[in-house]
């Protein structure tokens, strides 16, 4: 087993959902928080991916972001390789940045439209002085551009002389151009036509090899995670309610929320296979259901989850956070 | 009972002007469809997809036009109908469900308000007698206490409901045909399967015709008889979708197919298709895929294939010209 | 090499321009067309003033008094001297004084447009990128200066700026002082757009990128979102341009503006209509025909702007 890169611990994140003061005095409100990450751990290897999943309002896209420094959280730690990643300043900060990078979901608002595509290649590479003089810059970023499948001499025109798919590879250059070994992806192709999609998972598949690269990889889309993970963590209302290996995840789900979100994907390939309907909707995150908050929508709900929240437990691919599971694991030894 | 299809598609081509060139976003696009089938509308964005359905219900948006073909309901052309005539037939004969569900409904009235208009434009009925439908027709999309609910304005709603009110909408009027463009794009993959139950399960208690436009081949299996592949704006195949997507003809289609990542796939690799699709201003001469192709030969840079038939499927291939494979033999 | 280089980029960017959607729909657009020829030709004739007249009017050597009230297009019955739009009591031919008098109407004009660009550009993006605090009190001061009409405003800062300034100084100072009060009168559309639309670009993907990064609030500020709010601002800057000379010329019709030694278009109106009921109507017809002309060019030029870079501003 190789050494852990990045390490959260009991992350956590609430944002105030309040009404400005003076509407709360004259309607004697009080102050109401979301809590849209809660207590979440995981932990990658060096050289894997992790993928998180979940629906919208999972809290998936601010784990992406606490985890890069762009939003501090209000608990919890994530460490990078053994310290602590924050949002200030300081050069120990600073050479932590150039370790990390991050790739955006959509390839039409991740590139300034004002700049060329070199330019916007180079900027990390300038943010790190990372080359001593221009000529070794553009060299570099030439090699950056060939590398993810473009052209050196794209680099002078301007990003909305792309196609989505081709956007992507730029912004995937610039992740690339300070040599960082951590990648968080957020969504990285959702935005993009399915063709183009392939094209993207095989580049990234491909730079992971060649370039010993740690992906945090956060999708909505089980059969892509399926393609691209190691390790799945499921997320639900803000908490991770699954983690486990991949093929262990889709063998045998041990959440009844996995196990619904595996019904649901649609069968492209037209195997038939047996499937439970979707059940209510994802509750109002404000005011989350007592107890297990999966309950209300849970096929094998009893009284024990209406009133006390499961925490997680062992499972044979890894853990999960459901009183059902446990009993499964108490018969079982 | 006629003997003609409900709807039939002949040689449909729109066209848009920019800057003095004449682009075409559908080009020379050709089905029918029975009653009660659900025909899958699907292709990368840009394919024109969503343009042929725009041009079925007559809302096409100026300075684009069709240029040429016919479009009939029941045998009687519709494409060429005045905007007054064009709305008796939408809403009453042709329903239309869109992806974003807040642009079909009106934010400043209650949903009550919206469907009893609807149902009264079209249907003759008190106002009573209209509530009472609607009602009915929440209950049956899946809204839970339609009866208290129905006064409630769209924003009150989540998304995967107010999806489902725009489809009690689309069918307020007992329509043949409903166009339900990327009805569950913007929908989490959980709410997405049980619009995609509703949408089937009320259409054909209904005996209604679904012409289904999504890029979400996955969609598309869970839900179509027929599957209509586009490319360039041209289609590439259509035909049963089971044979489609196990068998695909054309190599766009394979391409496509290879590309999905899908939960019971176990290798590596996606197939990728080099290359993307090209602009409306930029397609290649012959068959519009000859440069992504990875079986392409001469003929396909020069000639473009239109459909033809290949067993139960048609398909714009020169691949499948048995003509010429014949004449070769 | 490296010059040779910057060429072929400078060759492409001029290609690029021509190419652009912009002048593709300028060549389809007749009143573009007209407003910029008309523009162009008073802007060209006001720069090369004193090429192409043959007297400076502020020049007292150059004058004969005998020029006086001279008609248009019609030989003076002392002098035997034409003047195309006539001559005024002095003397001046109107032709000149109103190219001479141009200039000074566009120096304020761009340098006020300038100056509210600048404060109103800087303070919007400040506003925007920072939030909170600042944010509401530099909105607060633009909500409060827009309940007064922009000519007040101005006429208040001319007001306190006489009452500061020696008045020897006076007839010196005079155009800066214009300038100051016009700019000041105008920087709240800028500030107000520009904070708009840097609220949008922050939140932009490009902006976390360079977040991630470490890059300086200044450089994601002048870098990234200053370049991406400007095409409004080159609109408002154009209609405000019109707007400014109006103001300018109010304000010197009103007599608070540009000194009688350095009259602009506004001075020369305020001269002429004092001729108006003695018959000698071209002193003041010519003048502010140019002055309508010159608005209303430029004003549509910019309201063309508007819809070409932001057809959804329809």
């Amino acid at each position: 087993m190789s050494e852990t890169l990045l390490e959260v611990r009991n992350l956590t994140r609430t944002f105030d959902m309040s009404k400005p003061w003076l509407n709360r005095v004259l309607e004697r409100d009080g102050k109401r928080f979301l809590r849209a990450v809660d207590r979440v751990s995981f932990t990658i290897r060096k050289g894997e991916t992790f993928a998180l999943v979940g629906e919208s309002g999972s809290g998936k896209s601010t784990i992406a972001k606490m985890v890069v420094g762009l939003l501090p959280s209000s608990s919890g730690e994530i460490l990078f390789d053994g310290a602590p990643i924050g949002t200030g300043e300081g050069a120990a900060m600073r050479a932590m940045r150039s370790r990390f990078q991050m790739i955006f979901q959509s390839p039409f608002a991740s590139l300034n439209p004002r700049w060329k595509v070199r330019d916007i290649v180079a900027e990390p590479i300038i943010a790190f002085d990372m080359v001593q003089n221009r000529q070794a810059q553009a060299a570099r970023v030439a090699e950056l551009l060939e590398l993810v499948g473009l052209s050196a001499s794209d680099g002078s025109k301007y990003p909305h002389e792309f196609s989505g798919g081709q956007r992507q590879r730029i912004a995937i250059a610039r992740a690339l151009s300070s040599n960082p070994e951590f990648i968080v992806c957020d969504e990285p192709t959702s935005a993009l036509d399915v063709s183009v999609q392939a094209q993207i998972l095989n580049l990234m598949r491909d730079l992971q090899d060649e370039l010993g690269l740690t992906y945090l990889f956060i999708s909505h889309d089980l059969s892509v995670v399926r393609h691209m993970a190691n390790r799945i963590g499921v997320l639900y209302l803000g908490a991770l309610v699954e983690n486990a290996q991949a093929r262990g995840l889709f063998e045998d789900p041990q959440h009844p929320y996995t196990q619904m979100l595996l019904d649901a994907v649609p069968d492209v390939d037209m195997t038939d296979r047996e499937r439970e309907e979707v059940i209510g909707e994802i509750p109002n995150p404000i005011s989350p259901p007592d107890g297990c908050v999966f309950h209300p929508r849970c096929v094998k709900a009893f009284d024990r989850c209406r009133v006390e929240a499961p925490a997680m437990v062992a499972t044979q691919y890894g853990e999960a956070k459901c009183f059902a599971a446990e009993n499964v694991r108490k018969a079982g030894s | 009972m006629t003997d003609h299809p409900l709807l039939s598609v002949k040689n449909l081509t729109v066209q848009f002007p920019s800057r003095g060139a004449m682009l075409t976003a559908v080009d020379d696009v050709s089905f029918d469809l029975a009653r009660g089938e659900v025909l899958g509308l699907v292709g990368e964005s840009g394919a024109g997809k969503s343009m042929t359905g725009a041009a079925i219900i007559g809302l096409i948006e100026a300075p684009g036009r069709i240029t040429g073909g016919s479009i009939s309901l029941e045998g009687k052309r519709i494409d060429n109908l005045s905007s007054a005539e064009m709305r008796q037939v939408r809403g009453r004969r042709i329903g239309m469900v869109f992806q974003d569900p807040l642009t079909s409904l009106n934010p400043l009235f209650t949903i009550a308000e919206q469907l009893v208009e609807t149902i009264r434009v079209h249907l003759p009925m008190s106002a009573r007698e209209a509530r009472e439908r609607a009602i009915g027709l929440l209950n049956e999309v899946g809204i839970p206490a339609a009866s208290q609910r129905i006064d409630d304005y769209p924003h009150q709603f989540s998304g995967g409901m107010r999806q489902r009110v725009v489809i009690a909408l689309a069918l307020a009027a007992e329509p043949e045909l409903v166009i339900a463009d990327e009805p569950t794009t913007a929908l989490d993959v959980s709410v997405q399967a049980q619009i995609i139950d509703v949408l089937k399960k009320l259409c054909s208690e209904r005996n209604a015709s679904v012409i289904l436009i999504t890029h979400d081949m996955g969609v598309i299996a869970e839900t179509a008889d027929r599957v209509a592949v586009m490319y360039a704006g041209r289609l590439a195949e259509i035909g049963p979708v089971r044979s489609v997507i196990k068998d695909a003809l054309h190599p766009y289609t394979k391409g496509l197919m290879g590309s999905i990542p899908s939960l019971t796939s176990t290798d590596d690799r996606l197939v990728q298709i080099p290359g993307s699709m090209p602009r409306l201003n930029n397609i290649p001469e012959g068959c519009a895929f000859n440069p992504r192709c990875d079986q392409v030969f001469a003929r396909c840079t020069k000639a473009r294939p239109e459909l033809m038939h290949s067993g139960n499927r048609e398909v714009s291939c020169w691949l499948y010209d048995d003509a010429a494979s014949e004449a070769t033999a | 090499m490296a010059q040779q280089g910057e060429d072929i980029d400078c060759m492409e960017m001029i290609k690029r321009f021509v190419d652009s959607d912009l002048v593709y729909k300028f060549n389809r657009s007749p009143v573009a067309i007209i407003a910029l020829a008309v523009t162009v030709l008073l802007i060209g004739g006001a720069v090369l003033a004193p090429f192409v007249t043959s007297q400076n009017p502020f020049d007292p050597a150059s004058l004969n008094l005998m020029n006086g009230f001279s008609k248009p297009m019609e030989p003076n019955q002392f002098t035997g001297d034409t003047f195309i739009f006539g001559a005024d009591d002095q003397g001046r031919d109107v032709y000149a004084t109103i190219l001479y008098g141009m200039r000074i109407s566009l120096f304020v004009g761009f340098a006020a447009v300038l100056f509210a660009m600048v404060l109103g550009v800087s303070l919007g993006l400040l506003s925007g990128f920072i939030g909170g605090r600042t944010d509401v009190i530099i909105m607060r001061i633009a909500d409060i200066q827009l309940t007064f009409p922009a000519i007040l405003v101005a006429l208040l800062i001319f007001g306190i700026a006489k009452g500061i300034t020696p008045p020897s100084m006076r007839d010196e100072i005079a155009i800066w002082v214009l300038i100051i009060a016009i700019g000041l009168s105008d920087w709240v559309q800028f500030a107000r757009v520009v904070r708009g639309a840097t609220l949008v670009e922050k939140s932009k993907e490009y902006v976390q990128a360079a977040r991630l990064i470490g890059r300086s609030s200044f450089v994601i500020m002048i870098r990234h979102i200053l370049p991406n709010t400007l095409s409004p601002v080159l609109v408002i800057a154009t209609i405000s341009l019109a707007l400014a000379i109006i103001a300018e010329a109010t304000l010197s019709f009103l007599g608070v503006g540009a000194p009688p030694t350095q009259p602009s278009l506004g001075t020369l109106i305020r001269i002429g209509q004092g001729f108006l009921f003695s018959g000698e109507w071209w002193i003041l017809f010519f003048p502010a025909i140019t002055l309508l002309a010159l608005a209303l060019s430029v004003n549509l030029l910019g309201d063309w702007l508007r819809d070409a870079l932001n057809p959804k501003l329809k």
